[in-house]
C-alpha cells in the first residue's frame, strides 16, 4: 500500500504537482481515515491532502485518474483486506481464485513457477490476473520508466515475473504431444492477450510516471538559450517562464517594512520596553511600519540592431509589469515612448507585437530618447527608483546620451544596464558602453533566461 | 467488494453532510469529506474560491454543528500578533509595580546588605510575566478553550507574509511561544479554518500544513437546493429561473461575477416584491441587489431580455 501511495506521488511530481514528504505522509493517514472502498471519496480525500491550488488540482484529477483505475483500486482494497486477515468473508470470488489470488501479491520476490499463473489463466479470474500482474509491476519496478524504448525489456521483466515460463513450457509440451490440442490454441491465445494487457499496463504507466519529461527538458534547455537564439514558436512557453520567474522573485523581495520613525505611539512594546525604568515612558516605540515597495522605470531598446533580444526583453518587462504594482515602462529605437498602458491593458502578444511596431525598427538615437526620458520621468524618479535600462549601447556614431543619464543617475536609487551583448564586444565599434556605463551603478550582460534571473533577482533585494 | 456495506468513513461523511443541512448549510460532498478529514488528522484547513460562495459560512456551520463556540480572527493588512495572539494587561502591570514598591520595605526588613536582599528578592515567583497580567486574543483564546473550539482566521490573503509565517506554529503543532512565559499548548486541538480569496498567493509553507478545498460557484442543482433552504417561500418555479438566470450571469465578463450569497439577497427581494415570474422589468429593476458596478449593470442592459428569456423557458 505504501509502495502504491510512493509511487502515486511520484506520478504527481511527474505531472509537476509539488507534494512534499510531509504531505505524503499525510496522505497515508488520510487514506487510512477514508478506506480503499470508494473511489470518488479516496479522490476528494487525497486532492485535499496533496493537491493545494486550484491548477494542481486540475492535475491532480487527471493523475488520480490515469493512475488508480478501477481495476487497480478494486486490487488495492483486495490488498488491504488480505493484510487484515480477513478475506475470507469480503470477497466474492470463488476460494480457488481467492488462494491464487493470495499467491500472486504475496509472492513477492518468489520466482512462482509452479504453474499458478496456467491456472488463473485458464480458469479466466480475471481479478487475480489483475492482482499478480500489479505485483509483478512492483518487482520489476516498473515506475522507474523513463523512456519509450523500454518498453520491451520491462514487458518481458514482467511477464517473467508473472511466470510465463511455466505456460510456455506447458505449451510447448502440449504441442508436442499433439499438434492440434484444442488445450493448448486456447491457452495460446489466453497468452496473447495476457501479453497485450501487459504491454498496456506498461504504455500506461510511461505515461503517467514521463507525462512531463518532455516539457520540462525544453523548459530547462529554454533557460538557457541565448535570448537572440530563441524561436518565435517558443514564445508562449517563454512567456510562462518568464512569468513564473517574476512572480518568485517578487514574492520574494517584493515587501520590506520597517518601523518608521514617528506617527502613532506604539503602546504595548513602548511599555514593555520601559518597564525596566519603573514604568517612566522615554524610550518611545511608534507604531506605524512603512511598508516599502520597489519603484521600476524600465527602458528598452527595440531598434534594428537589438530586434532579436527585443522581442524578449519586453516579454521580460510585460511580465514584471504583471508582478510589481509600480512600473512605468518605454520602448524606444530613435523615439521614445511610454508603453506602460499598452502592458496594462492588452494580452502579451498583442502589446509585444505593438510596441515593437510602433517603437522598433528605427536607427537607435540614444541622445534623443535619454533626453526625452529624463524629461518624462525626472520628477518621478526619487531616491526609491529604479531606472532600468535594456538594450545594446550603439549609439550609430552619434550623441550617447551620457549627460541626461547621468542626471537621472543622480536622482535615482540607482540605475542598473542589461545588455546582450557579452563584454568582450563592448567599447567595439559604435558601442557607447564606456560612456553610458559610466553613468549606471552596474552593467550586466543578460543573453538568457538564468542571467536574467539573476540580475533581477540582485534588483528585487536591493530595490528598496 | 465492499459496495454493499458503506465504510464507516462514507458513514461519518454523510452524518456530517445531514447535520449540515439541519443547520442550513449545503455542503458538497467535497466540504463534508474536508470537515471529517480536518477532524480524524487534527489538520486545519484552507479553504479557497471567489468571495461570496461560504467559506466563512462553513466555518459558522462547523461550529453550530459541533458545538463549539467559533473564535473568528479577521486578517487585515497590518495585524500584527498584539491583536492576534496576546497583550499585557499594562494598567495592571503598572500598578502592581506600585503596590510592589509599597510593600518592598516589609519583604526586605531584616536584610543585612544588598546580596541579602537581592537574595530574598529572588525567592518571589515571577509573577509580573503570567497568565495572569495575560490578555487572550482569538489565537491564543481558542487554545485556551476548555472544550475545544472552531477558529476562523477569515481572509488570511489580506494578512501581511510576516502573519502567515507567524501562524505556521500554530497550524503545525496547535502551540504558540510566549517569550516571557514558554509554550503554550492547547488543551484540545480546535479545528482551524483558513479563508481566502485569493487576492495574493499564500505561502508553500502555509499551504503544506493545511488541507486545501476549493469551493467553486455551485452549479445550478446545488444552487437551487441552497436557495431552497435559505429562502423557503420562495415558489419552485420562479426559483428555478432565478437560479438559471444568475448561471447565465457568470459565464459573462463581469467586473464582479454575483456570487451565492447575492443570489440568496435577489431570491429575498422577489419573495418581498411578491413577484411569481421573471420578466425583464423585474429583472431591470432589481438588478443592483446581483450586480455591485455600475459598469456591470450597463454592460448586461442589453442582454438582460435574451437571458431572461432563456431562464424562463429554463
Amino acid at each position: 500500500m505504501t509502495q502504491v501511495l510512493s509511487d502515486f506521488v511520484k506520478a504527481l511530481r511527474a505531472a509537476d504537482v509539488r507534494v512534499s514528504t510531509a504531505e505524503s505522509i499525510e496522505a497515508a493517514a488520510a487514506i487510512e481515515a477514508v478506506g480503499f472502498a470508494e473511489r470518488s471519496l479516496l479522490k476528494t480525500a487525497l486532492s485535499q491532502v496533496l493537491a493545494k491550488s486550484a491548477d494542481d488540482k486540475a492535475r491532480f484529477d487527471d493523475c488520480f485518474d490515469r493512475f488508480f483505475t478501477t481495476a487497480e483500486l478494486a486490487t488495492l482494497g483486495a490488498d488491504a483486506a488480505a493484510d487484515d486477515a480477513d478475506e475470507a468473508g469480503s470477497d466474492a470470488n470463488e476460494a480457488g481464485a481467492n488462494e491464487a489470488g493470495a499467491g500472486g501479491s504475496g509472492g513477492d520476490g518468489s520466482g512462482s513457477g509452479d504453474g499458478a499463473l496456467v491456472m488463473l489463466l485458464e480458469q479466466g479470474d480475471t481479478a487475480g490476473l489483475q492482482r499478480r500482474m500489479a505485483g509483478a509491476a512492483r518487482n520489476v519496478q516498473l515506475q522507474n520508466i523513463r523512456l519509450f524504448t523500454q518498453r520491451g525489456m520491462y514487458m518481458r521483466r514482467i511477464l517473467e515475473d508473472m511466470g510465463i515460463e511455466a505456460v510456455d513450457d506447458l505449451l510447448h509440451a502440449l504441442v508436442r504431444a499433439d499438434d492440434d490440442d484444442p488445450r493448448a490454441a486456447r491457452l495460446r491465445e489466453l497468452k496473447a492477450r495476457l501479453v497485450e494487457n501487459v504491454a498496456e499496463l506498461v504504455d500506461r504507466e510511461m505515461l503517467l510516471y514521463t507525462a512531463n519529461a518532455g516539457t520540462r527538458l525544453r523548459e530547462e534547455v529554454l533557460q538557457k538559450t541565448p535570448l537572440a537564439r530563441v524561436e518565435m514558436r517558443d514564445f508562449k512557453v517563454m512567456h510562462e517562464l518568464v512569468r513564473k520567474l517574476a512572480k518568485r522573485l517578487v514574492s520574494l523581495h517584493a515587501r520590506r517594512r520597517r518601523v518608521a520613525r514617528r506617527g502613532r505611539l506604539d503602546v504595548r512594546h513602548t511599555i514593555r520596553k520601559n518597564i525596566e525604568y519603573d514604568g517612566l515612558l522615554f524610550d518611545t516605540v511608534w507604531k506605524r511600519v512603512r511598508v516599502d515597495r520597489p519603484k521600476v522605470i524600465a527602458v528598452c531598446d527595440v531598434s534594428g540592431s537589438v530586434a532579436q533580444v527585443a522581442r524578449f526583453l519586453l516579454l521580460f518587462l510585460y511580465s514584471v509589469n504583471e508582478v510589481i504594482p509600480k512600473v512605468r515602462s518605454f520602448a524606444f529605437s530613435n523615439h521614445l515612448g511610454e508603453i506602460t498602458e499598452l502592458f496594462e491593458t492588452r494580452p502579451v502578444d498583442e502589446a509585444v507585437t505593438t510596441a515593437l511596431n510602433t517603437w522598433g525598427m528605427g536607427a537607435t538615437d540614444y541622445g534623443g530618447a535619454l533626453a526625452e526620458l529624463e524629461r518624462l520621468t525626472l520628477e518621478d524618479i526619487d531616491h526609491r527608483t529604479t531606472v532600468l535600462i535594456l538594450g545594446d549601447a550603439r549609439s550609430n556614431y552619434s550623441d550617447p546620451g551620457d549627460r541626461a543619464l547621468r542626471r537621472i543617475h543622480e536622482r535615482a536609487r540607482r540605475v542598473l544596464w542589461l545588455t546582450p551583448e557579452p563584454p568582450a564586444l563592448w567599447n567595439s565599434g559604435d558601442s557607447e558602453m564606456r560612456k553610458l556605463g559610466s553613468c549606471c551603478d552596474r552593467v550586466e550582460p543578460c543573453r538568457s533566461l538564468k542571467h536574467l534571473e539573476r540580475v533581477i533577482s540582485e534588483i528585487a533585494r536591493t530595490a528598496i | 467488494m465492499s459496495a454493499a456495506s458503506e465504510s464507516p468513513a462514507r458513514t461519518a461523511i454523510n452524518e456530517i453532510q445531514q447535520g449540515f443541512a439541519a443547520s442550513g448549510y449545503i455542503a458538497s460532498d467535497a466540504i463534508a469529506t474536508l470537515v471529517y478529514l480536518a477532524r480524524a488528522l487534527s489538520k486545519p484547513v484552507l479553504v479557497e474560491g471567489p468571495p461570496g460562495v461560504g467559506k466563512t459560512e462553513l466555518a459558522k456551520a462547523a461550529a453550530a454543528l459541533f458545538d463549539k463556540p467559533l473564535i473568528r480572527l479577521q486578517c487585515y493588512e497590518g495585524l500584527d500578533e498584539a491583536r492576534a495572539l496576546y497583550e499585557w494587561k499594562y494598567g495592571k502591570q503598572l500598578l502592581y509595580t506600585q503596590v510592589l514598591k509599597e510593600k518592598l520595605g516589609d519583604l526586605m526588613a531584616g536584610a543585612q546588605g544588598l546580596k541579602d536582599s537581592i537574595a530574598r528578592l529572588h525567592e518571589f515567583d515571577d509573577t509580573f510575566f503570567n497568565e495572569e497580567f495575560l490578555e487572550p486574543r482569538p489565537l491564543l483564546k481558542a487554545l485556551w478553550a476548555e472544550q475545544g473550539a472552531v477558529l476562523l482566521i477569515d481572509e488570511i490573503d489580506k494578512s501581511d507574509q510576516e502573519f502567515e509565517a507567524f501562524l505556521l506554529e500554530l497550524l503545525a503543532d496547535y502551540q504558540i511561544s510566549i517569550p516571557e512565559i514558554g509554550t503554550v499548548r492547547a488543551k484540545h486541538p480546535p479545528l482551524v479554518f483558513l479563508t481566502s480569496n485569493n487576492t495574493r498567493e499564500i505561502g508553500d509553507a502555509l499551504k503544506r500544513r493545511c488541507l486545501h478545498l476549493y469551493i467553486p460557484f455551485p452549479d445550478s442543482r446545488l444552487e437551487q437546493r441552497i436557495i431552497e433552504t435559505r429562502v423557503p417561500e420562495l415558489e419552485a418555479r420562479l426559483r428555478g429561473q432565478l437560479v438559471s438566470f444568475v448561471q447565465g450571469l457568470r459565464g459573462m465578463d463581469l467586473k464582479k461575477v454575483p456570487a451565492v450569497s447575492e443570489t440568496i439577497d435577489w431570491a429575498r427581494t422577489l419573495v418581498l416584491l411578491h413577484a411569481n415570474e421573471l420578466d425583464n422589468q423585474l429583472v431591470r429593476e432589481t438588478l443592483n441587489v446581483l450586480l455591485k458596478f455600475q459598469d456591470d449593470i450597463e454592460a448586461i442592459d442589453a442582454e438582460i431580455p435574451a437571458l431572461t428569456r432563456s431562464a424562463v423557458r429554463g
